[in-house]
């Protein structure tokens, strides 16, 4: 297995064997004046793309999984978040997230009457630090956070190339070949879910475990939060814990104001939360 | 017979042009893009099979380190994933059947990242002022002293 590159892009084993990448020929194209040289090129270069093309469609490694059965959905109550950043760690494990970088993270907000403070360091990856505040502090508490999966997201409208999309079953994700790294994506995105990885120079972001929860798996921050403080589910399943958690509890989203209508949803959520 | 050659021309250069654009927008474009939206669909079944699962759960763990396994279970740590100490298991056995050592962190500092108090934590957890609950040094192994990280006791 592929475990080195943190996407699927050229060098994905078999299955892509893709002669001469997009990139590579919009560079080519750049550099070739003239549309009669640019027809010629396009001749040339179309026959070994299109047998390459043929076999880029390989069978799924996830053996008979339905994306239109599934429509997944993440809960989160901070209220049971100890902030111990086991999550953090083990996503970037799971996913070969470049150091410094997050695809999930945890936050602390500490509050008072005359104040609030936000700290999250290393994305809270080491656990957190005792804090003292210049103010009183009534009420302190975690929120770990990610790519929210939003439904109307801006993240995709402001793609140029069609990198970034929404699967049938509600996950956002990104093209790790046809991102040409422009990153307006990660400027579109109000809530700071994505990046640009200093490896790949595409774009990337939580995936909610596309590659686990094809399987049956739970996304890795799930499978390791001790305290279930992070829960995930199918809204497609009849007596999904989760879909009865959404349907019948108080959940809130983070901005609502921006009406990406996220689909993390998080229970008992304070108005401090941004 | 004149003007019908122009004619021809003129529509040879288009036909010229039209196929031109055919061909290079028949490369640029691939061919699962828009089959299901703006977007190479492709690319769903690669997302699918990027990387193998490096997180399997304590039940994966438990198939070799049974005895350790029933012991969380009993205890306190119950809810504890193994792999939140130790690692992914993909890291302890890879793929192919290899095994290297996992890792075993024996410092305060691990047990620290959950139950050392700071603010922010929900006051019912089990939390400790380090340096108040540890009578000396901070070495590794401090903790483990006294607690057994599968089963703890308070
Ligand atoms: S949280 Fe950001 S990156 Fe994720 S879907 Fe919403 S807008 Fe896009
Ligand atoms: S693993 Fe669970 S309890 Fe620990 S920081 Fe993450 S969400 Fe909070």
């Amino acid at each position: 297995m592929d475990d080195r590159t943190p996407c699927p892009a050229p060098t994905g084993g078999p299955s892509t064997p893709r002669v001469l990448g997009r990139r590579a020929f919009l560079e080519d194209v750049l550099l070739l004046s003239g549309g009669a040289v640019v027809f010629l090129a396009g001749a040339t270069a179309a026959a070994p793309a299109a047998a390459a093309e043929g076999a880029a469609s390989a069978p799924p490694a996830a053996e008979g999984y339905q994306p239109w059965e599934h429509r997944w959905a993440y809960l989160v109550d901070p209220e049971r978040c100890i902030g111990c950043g086991s999550c953090v760690r083990a996503c970037s494990a799971e996913n070969h997230v470049p150091d410094g970088f997050f695809r999930t993270w945890v936050e602390r907000y500490v509050t008072g009457m005359d104040g609030t403070s936000v700290d999250s360091p290393n994305g809270g990856k080491d656990g957190f630090p005792a804090l003292q505040v210049a103010f009183v502090a009534t009420k302190s508490f975690f929120v770990p956070k990610m790519c929210n999966h939003c439904r109307e997201t801006p993240c995709i409208q402001v793609c140029p190339v069609g990198a970034s999309y929404r699967t049938p079953d509600g996950v956002v994700l990104v093209d790790g070949e046809r991102c040409i790294g422009c990153a307006y994506c990660v400027q579109a995105c109000p809530f700071g879910s994505r990046f640009l990885s200093p490896e790949t120079h595409t774009a990337e972001k939580c995936t909610w475990c596309y590659h686990r929860i094809t399987r049956g798996l739970r996304p890795a921050c799930v499978e390791v939060c001790p305290t279930g403080a992070r829960a995930f589910g199918d809204l497609r399943r009849e007596g999904d814990p989760v879909r009865h958690a959404i349907e019948h509890d108080r959940v809130a989203v983070l901005q609502p104001h921006l009406r990406t209508e996220p689909q993390c949803f998080y229970l008992h959520l304070d108005g401090e939360v941004r | 017979m004149e003007h019908a050659r122009h004619v021809f021309r003129a529509a040879l250069v288009v036909l010229v042009l039209l196929a031109g654009v055919g061909i290079t927008r028949g490369f640029l474009v691939p061919p699962t893009y828009g089959l299901h939206g703006p977007y190479r669909w492709a690319n769903v079944a690669e997302q699918m099979s990027a990387r193998t699962p490096a997180h399997r759960g304590p039940a994966a763990c438990g198939t070799c380190h049974e005895d350790e396994l029933r012991r969380r279970a009993a205890g306190a740590h119950r809810a504890v994933s193994c792999e939140i100490c130790h690692g992914p298991l993909l890291a302890h056995v890879a793929a192919d059947g290899r095994v290297t050592a996992p890792q075993v962190d024996r410092s305060p500092a691990l047990c620290a990242r959950c139950h050392r108090k700071v603010l922010g934590r929900p006051a019912a957890f089990p939390q400790v002022v380090l340096e108040e609950h540890v009578d000396g040094p901070l070495d590794a192994g401090a903790c483990l002293a006294c607690h057994d990280p599968h089963a703890p006791t308070p």
